[in-house]
Formats: C-alpha cells, structure tokens, sequence
C-alpha cells in the first residue's frame, strides 16, 4: 500500500507552522479589534442578543480551560488541524476505496 | 462568516441543512469510487490545512479583520466535489468541537462556506483560467467568498432576529466579504501558485475525475 507520499513530511511541517502562527495571529487581531461583517450586521439590526453559544464543544472559542489565551490558542490549532486531518484523510480513503476495481 | 444559532430561523435552517444534505450527497456520488488512492492523504492535509489557515485572524487597522476561508482554494486544488466535502468536514468539526458555528445551523453554514463558495469559485476559475491561472485563482477566492456571504446576508435578513432587514445584512455581508475578499484572493493565488509550481502533478487537470461535469 502506498499511502505515505513523499510530500506528506512537508505538508505536515507547514501545518505544525500553522499552528504556531494562530496564537500571533489572534494577539494581532485582539490588538485591532476583531469583528466581521456578520457581527457589523447583527449589531446594526439587534440580532447580537439572539446569538446561543453551542454547549457541547469541548474547546470552545479555540481555548482550553486552565490555559492561557496564547497556549489554549495553541492547542486549540493543533489538535483541530490533527483531528481535520484524520477525519478528512479517513473520508478520502472511504471514497477512494473500490473493492470492485481491476 | 460562521453564523451562530439563534440568528437564523429554523425553517431557513432546516432548508439550507436539507440542501447541504442533498448536494453533498451527490458530491459524495460524483467521487465516490473515483478518488485515487493517492489523492487520500491530499483530502486530508487540504483539510488540515484550510482548518489552521481559517485560525490566522489577519488583522485590519481599523477595527476588522478576516481569516481565509479556502473553499474556492480546496475547488481548484481538488475538483469542486471534493473541494465542498473537504470543507463541509472542516466547517462540522469547528461546530463540534469549538462552538465556531451554530449546530442548528451547521447545514446553513456548510451551505455557505463548503457549498457556495467551493462552486461558485470553481466556476469563476474555471471560466477565468484562459486569461491566466493566477488571475483566474484570485477571482475565484475574492468572488467565490463574496458569493457565499451573500448567502449568508440572505439567510439572516429572511429570520426574525434579523427583523427582517434584508437590504442590510445583504449590503453589510456583501460588500464587507467583497472587500475581505480581495485577502482570500489573494492567499488563494499566491499559495496555488507555490502548489502548482513546486508539485505540478498535484494539480486538478493530473487527474481525470475532477471535472464540472
């Protein structure tokens, strides 16, 4: 089975840098005040008190509990982009599979 | 982009959630038992990667900022039916497991991001890929973003938290993702330039199943 290509090392190093960049990231955009146009439209119209937080996430708002923002941020980017990788890999594998090929 | 419960009315969650149901079903259709073993691991570090990518909040002074979505990224890279699957796992997994993204609205939100986007900006790469890659790269990340809020604006100004101003969640997501756009664009181009330069056999024309049709 050749499922290791040569380029997955690579790739893997890129997202670990990733990873590290999210914590930087997120002091920068702290730093300027975050806010999309979704939540330009919600205050423009007073949706923002309509807004319910989803109660089983285990991480929410990208953060660990017991951690700082900067690590949580970390953590959050590291175990997300493990767990993406995992589930969409094993998806692609679930497609690509043809038990009637040949 | 991510639209959290309670802002959108159930009927137009449950819509749009039937909808992504159904397309991604036949994306699944269109790829299933096509995807060649060694297109696997590019699902998932694709993936990987757009979910790290959408973490990087790149600030704007001025009190704004934007993080790249990558769905019209993910369409050129691995054909629009992967492309909205690859996404549609990464908007699910930010639901779940971060509460980015409402789980009513998981549907509406995958609609917009892994749906709109993903083949509103293949098309546009498509059409625009005669006149230069790169160009048509860029394009397809700014508009293929700006299709998707657009949505999103439609969805919010049809639901009652919204009190129904639809001209105002139009103009505010549209022209607001239409000017963040030109970063996705930008990421877009730049990054599938590097890709198709330094590993020209993993671009979508490599292989034959990524098509519109």
């Amino acid at each position: 089975m050749n499922s290791r290509p040569a380029w997955l090392p690579r790739a893997l190093a890129v997202l670990l840098l990733l990873a590290l960049l999210a914590p930087v990231f997120g002091w920068a955009a702290g730093a300027v005040g975050y806010a999309e146009p979704l939540e330009n439209a919600a205050e423009a119209t007073g949706a923002v008190d309509s807004a319910e937080a989803v109660g089983i996430a285990p991480m929410p708002d990208y953060g660990v509990a017991g951690l700082g923002s900067a690590a949580g941020t970390f953590v959050s980017a590291l175990v997300g982009t493990a767990l993406t990788l995992v589930v969409a890999g094993a998806i692609g594998r679930l497609l690509g599979t043809d038990p009637d090929a040949e | 982009m991510h639209i959290p419960d309670g802002y959108v009315d159930i009927t137009i969650a449950v819509l749009f959630g039937a909808l992504s149901v159904a397309i991604l079903g036949l994306a699944a259709r269109r790829v299933g038992r096509t995807v060649p073993e060694r297109r696997a691991p590019l699902l998932g570090v694709v993936a990987a990667g757009i979910f790290a990518a959408q973490m990087l909040d790149w600030p704007i002074p001025g009190g704004t900022s934007a993080h790249f979505v990558g769905g019209a990224f993910a369409a050129i890279l691995l054909g629009p039916h992967l492309g909205s699957l690859c996404v549609a796992t990464v908007v699910t997994i930010q639901a779940l497991v971060f509460g980015d993204g409402g789980l009513v609205v998981l549907g509406t939100n995958v609609f917009n991001m892994a749906i709109v986007e993903v083949y509103v900006g293949y098309g546009i790469y498509r059409l625009l890929a005669p006149y230069g890659e790169f160009r048509a790269a860029f394009a397809a990340g700014w508009l293929g973003i700006t299709a998707g809020a657009l949505t999103a604006g439609l969805q919010l100004g049809l639901s009652s938290a919204f009190e129904y101003q639809l001209l105002t969640t139009l103009s505010i997501m549209g022209v607001g993702h239409l000017v963040l756009g030109l970063i996705e664009g930008g990421i877009t181009a730049v990054v599938y330039r590097y890709l198709a330069r330094a590993r020209p056999d993993l671009r979508p024309t490599a292989d034959a199943e990524v098509s519109l049709s």
